[in-house]
């Protein structure tokens, strides 16, 4: 823990953390010193000077809180008449060259210009010169959309791209105030983190063309979740709402501050994977080609399964810790061989070492850590005389080619409890249609040993079973997640305190935590 | 009432050439500065009193004091030769009459701090002064007074020039550091000062031209050969520059403390064209001005224009007439300091573009008394909130010109006003 | 200041020539950064061209090893760059306080009604462009006049009229 000091703002005493500067150091106990340019990931810049802090005794009497470090003793103004002063009237010139076109402008809802104006401002416009006139909708290259009107140049965008991905497509041109933010012509914006700059812009300058114009943003549900695109894990929030007549849909995916995984960020992968969550959905249940009733499938499964003499039962590498377990007491239970074989989910070469793992599950860890054999040689021998695969989820299509999956099913009986519906399920003997993480809660552990817990977010019109209740229908003792989390509990010692609700938001560091004691 | 201590060989044809400057005694001193501790060298400038001539007017000596000792790092010398303070056109004449003045100086400071590589900056507008100065930086070269031992003791200095290209924010020394860093110029935060964070973030002293070219006088002479030019406070001489309405405009060297009226009408000749005397801007276009009135009782030294609410600044003399016109003026005004803004802090971004429309609103006839107004609060409302100095070295002058002019406002929003009324 | 932020491209790659080249090469050993060259690098090209392309802009970036960005952050801050061709004789005249007072808009209107040359455009003919610059630091003999680099001091319609008939 760092060291605590006092300070007093507005004449009051408090504590809080040393080594920070003052907006973070007096946002953590809950006072808000107004701020734009500045930003915990991105350094102080000082530029727009909203956070102009005043400081009685010793110093400058005015100074920008994001470059003033929180010291003991120190006695910072902040709703003294002449700070709230320039709090106004930093936002009167903000605000005299914006177009306020907060009716069409995406960020409405989420705009730093808009609830400073509430909070600091709330004075009629006295600007009564013509506006200064920039250029609109610039495509900048990996969906990223510019109002340069918009704008406050403020010049996040450009830090995170210069000090974070180090690409440096962006630049402020020009000075005065025709200064803007641009690229350079032919170099657009080309990284797999560039749509951070859309959650940076304090305002409605940088918008997805993902995003743009399909949703008001005070439409949308905000749950805490997990990404599934990689071993990373990043903390998200899952954007999702029901329009009326239609199904839940999620329309994105945003960053969830988490400094144990992924800070402020995430990449542009994962954020964009929300679509699949949306689309290609198996949604049937099937006995070959025919669509029936769960029960029945589920009934014509049960039949398969007593008649088979030798059962393969494969999971997939993104199932949570919940699901693996439900389905690894199903296996013993029908004395089926287990295998979590996924050579496919890892794309050699692709990570980098910031938030991209080459391995594109979400829970590879979870196999280790509950002893689910994994390697291509048992798994293939295991399918060599197999009568029967029960696959939860793992998709073959990217370990094997279509031969190679021709070759390895051969003439076994499939059942494919799917998210999606593809070739492999449409060739399955059942097919089950299960839920995707975005409508399930559970647990899964990243690539560096953080084990998050995440909640359901949506909830389809038509809901579907997740892999617990399908593999207890099958005949797993565990009937539902509940059951599986507390036989975790007993594998994961470190999650013995823990109801999954308590675990913490950024999640649960195995590596310096009693998580040595697994016990699978 | 001139003396001739930094332009004693501007008038010799030639001095810009080593062979003349050295007949004339330029680095005659550089023994004399070797065989000291630079300990006392700053020493002696500190007594000498020399004052930052850039503007600013902050000790010399001091400055120098402020850099950390013993960091590992180089220290850098940075010679801001930026001077683009409208009406201040001083240290031009330094660089193409006696620019061995400067090299000298140079030496002297480099050798007082503990610098090695020193740059100079020089506004990109001065196209044939770069080359004059580079020229004569290639000849102390050749003649061994730059380069690994200057004039063979065992101290290296390299100077190299480095040309800004048309932004007047890169006299603010941070500015400038960015610029020579291959930024755009535009000031950084403060702290850390460049003293102990500047140039590639290493200890840097910044000094403008006139304050380094007064360097070798002072080792010469000593301290108090200095001290019997100027005032107690505002020693020794500057490089006054007297532009305007004056019948004999130019630059000339005074001791600091003389009145002002009286340099105007003694050394440049009055008022021209036998008109009367408006006002007077004393220290370049950022200073407040003086109405004849207030003129009457200033002297040309840093105490006398803060007392009289204005700044000595660079020294730039403008004479305003009785033909000019105050908006107009501030109009122009304005104009050049929204062009030069940076662009980066919000109030000089977006409000020095709002203050120049308004005034154009009001030079349009459009103006109403509540624009004149607002083109007061906003002096106000920008002023000090912004990370350097260049937004309120616009609200400072046109403050004081709504303050002792408002009547011009005023008279073209009346006018217009009654014109509306005759209409109807 | 207007936009400047609108690049031209030639359709041709740009590299220093021999000379230019040399040039780069002696300075960048001035500084401790190559970052410090994106300035004089800048001077370079507009000493070979006239003038700064878009493709200049991007060689520079790639010969310093820097984002383009920043090289084009540089060429549109500082306003001497020139970022589309001037005319054969380039003209700046300062508009800043002490040439204003002095009378510099004669010389501007003298521009206007008899060569048709506003500020910002060039003649017909490409022979002339002209530009009003801000203090050009010549103020104690103001109005200046500066063509191709060169100063004219105390300039009046007169002088600049016979100014005009040198530049062939």
């Amino acid at each position: 823990m760092a060291d605590k000091i006092k300070l007093f703002v507005n004449g009051e005493e408090v504590e809080v953390e040393s080594g920070k500067n003052l907006v973070d150091a007096v946002s953590a106990v809950g006072i808000e010193i107004p701020h734009l340019c500045y930003h915990p990931a991105l350094g102080a810049d000082g530029n727009c000077r909203m956070c102009l802090v005043g400081l009685e005794e010793g110093g400058p009497p005015l100074v920008p809180a994001c470059k003033t470090p929180a010291q003991e003793g120190m006695k910072v103004l902040l709703d003294a008449e002449h700070i709230r002063k320039i709090q106004h009237d930093v936002m009167e010139f903000e605000l005299i060259n914006h177009p306020i076109d907060c009716p069409v402008c995406d960020q409405a809802g989420e705009c730093k210009l808009q609830d400073y104006y509430m909070g600091y401002d709330r004075k009629d416009s006295r600007m009564t010169v013509p506006q200064v006139t920039k250029s609109k909708k610039l495509d900048f290259g990996g969906g990223v959309v510019h109002d340069q009107e918009r704008c406050i140049v403020c010049g996040r965008c450009v830090r995170f791209l210069r000090q974070i991905t180090k690409t440096g497509e962006l630049g402020i041109i020009n000075r005065t105030d025709t200064a803007r933010v641009n690229i350079f012509p032919g170099r657009p914006i080309d990284n797999r983190y560039g749509l951070n700059v859309v959650d940076l812009c304090p305002v409605g300058a940088m918008t997805s063309s993902d995003f743009r114009f399909k949703q008001r943003v005070w439409f949308l549900k905000k749950v805490p979740s997990v990404c599934h695109g990689c071993a990373k894990g990043c903390s998200i929030t899952i954007d999702h709402n029901r329009e009326k007549y239609q199904d839940d849909i999620i329309y994105r995916f945003r960053p969830r501050l988490n400094q144990q995984v992924n800070g402020y960020f995430m990449c542009n992968d994962g954020r964009l994977s929300y679509r699949r969550e949306n689309e290609g959905r198996l949604t049937q249940f099937r006995l070959g080609k025919n669509e029936r009733d769960m029960l029945d499938v589920i009934t014509g499964c049960n039949k398969e399964i007593a008649h088979s003499r030798k059962t393969v039962v494969l999971v997939s590498p993104d199932l949570s810790l919940e699901q693996m377990v439900s389905v690894k007491a199903l296996a013993e239970k029908l004395g089926a061989t287990l295998s979590g074989f996924s050579d496919g989910y890892i794309k050699t070469g692709d990570g980098d070492d910031y938030l991209i793992s080459d391995d594109k599950a979400a829970n590879r860890k979870g196999l280790e850590i509950l002893g689910i054999d994994s390697s291509r040689k048992s798994f293939e021998e295991a399918m060599a005389d197999a009568e029967l695969l029960i696959n939860f989820n793992n998709d073959l299509s990217l370990s094997y080619d279509e031969s190679g999956i021709r070759s390895l099913l051969g003439d076994t009986r499939t059942i494919a409890c799917s998210t999606h519906d593809d070739e492999l399920t449409g060739q399955a003997h059942f097919a089950l249609a299960i839920s995707s993480y975005s409508e399930y809660a559970g647990t899964v552990i990243n690539c560096d040993n953080v084990l998050q817990h995440f909640t359901k977010a949506v909830t389809k019109n038509n809901e579907l079973p997740d892999v617990c209740a399908i593999a207890a229908e099958l005949g797993s003792p565990l009937q539902n997640a509940g059951q599986a989390y507390a036989e975790l509990q007993r594998a994961i010692g470190a999650l013995s305190e823990y109801q999954p609700a308590d675990i913490p938001a950024e999640g649960l560091n195995l590596n310096d935590s009693e998580a040595a004691n697994v016990t699978a | 009432m001139e003396v001739k201590i930094l332009s004693a060989k501007f008038d010799i044809e030639g001095a810009n050439k080593l062979e003349v400057a050295k007949q004339h005694g330029a680095y005659a001193n550089l023994d004399r500065l070797f065989s000291m501790e630079p300990a006392d060298v700053i020493e002696e400038v500190k007594k000498s009193g020399l004052r930052g001539r850039g503007g600013a007017g902050f000790p010399s000596g001091v400055k120098w004091g402020f850099l950390p000792k013993d960091t590992g790092k180089p220290v850098y010398l940075a010679v801001n030769s930026d001077e683009s303070e409208p009406a201040t056109f001083k240290d031009r004449y330094i660089l193409v009459r006696d620019p061995h003045m400067l090299i000298e100086g140079i030496i002297i400071c480099s050798y007082a701090i503990g610098s090695h590589d020193t740059y100079i900056y020089i506004r990109g507008e001065y196209t044939t002064q770069v080359k004059e100065l580079q020229a004569a930086i290639d000849e102390a070269y050749e003649a061994g007074y730059l380069g690994d031992k200057v004039a063979g003791h065992d101290f290296r200095v390299d100077v190299t020039v480095h040309r800004g290209a048309g932004a007047y924010v890169c006299g603010e020394e941070t500015a400038l550091l960015e610029s020579i860093e291959g930024k755009k110029g535009q000031p950084r935060s403060k702290p850390p000062f460049p003293a102990v964070a500047g140039l590639y973030d290493c200890p840097t002293i910044i000094n403008n031209v006139q304050s380094i070219a007064s360097l070798p006088y002072i080792i010469e002479n000593g301290a108090d050969a200095y001290r019997q030019y100027g005032t107690e406070k505002s020693p020794g001489t500057h490089l006054f520059g007297i532009s305007g309405h004056v019948e004999k405009p130019g630059m000339y060297e005074l001791p600091l403390g003389l009145p002002l009226l009286e340099v105007l009408e003694k050394v440049a000749g009055g008022v021209w064209k036998g008109r009367k005397l408006k006002g007077v801007i004393p220290g370049g276009s950022s200073t407040p001005v003086l109405t004849p009135e207030e003129a009457k009782t200033v002297t040309l030294d840093y105490e006398s224009m803060a007392q009289h609410k204005t700044m000595f600044g660079s020294g730039g003399i403008v004479v305003l007439d009785e033909t000019v016109d105050i908006v107009k003026l501030v109009k122009n005004l304005i104009n050049f300091y929204h062009h030069e803004s940076c662009g980066q802090c919000t109030p000089c971004r977006e409000g020095l573009g709002w203050m120049k429309k308004i005034t154009q609103k009001i030079l349009d006839g459009e103006g109403t008394m509540s624009d004149v107004d607002l083109l007061r609060e906003l002096c106000d409302n920008i002023e000090m909130k912004t990370v350097c100095v260049l937004s309120a070295a616009c609200t400072m002058p046109v403050r004081s010109y709504l303050d002792k002019f408002r009547h011009e406002f005023e008279a073209y929003v009346t006018a217009d006003e009654s014109s509306v009324a005759e209409a109807k | 200041m207007s936009d400047r932020s609108q690049l031209i491209s030639t359709g041709e790659p740009f590299q220093f020539d021999k000379e230019r080249d040399a040039e780069f090469e002696r300075l960048v050993k001035r500084y401790p950064t190559r970052e410090s060259m994106i300035l004089p690098a800048l001077w370079l090209t507009q000493e070979q061209e006239g003038w700064i392309s878009q493709e200049a802009i991007a060689y520079i970036a790639d010969r310093i090893g820097t984002f383009a960005s920043k090289v084009y952050e540089a060429a549109t801050f500082y306003t001497m760059y020139n970022l589309h061709p001037m005319g054969k004789h380039h003209i700046c005249v300062c508009r800043t306080l002490s040439c204003w007072l002095r009378g510099k808009q004669e010389i501007i209107d003298y521009m206007r009604d008899e060569l048709g040359l506003t500020p910002g455009k060039k003649t017909e003919d490409g022979k002339f462009s002209l530009e009003e610059v801000e203090c050009l630091g010549h103020c104690g003999t103001a109005p200046v006049v500066q063509v191709d680099g060169e100063f004219h001091e105390n300039m009046d319609v007169e002088k600049f009229k016979s100014l005009l008939a040198t530049l062939k």
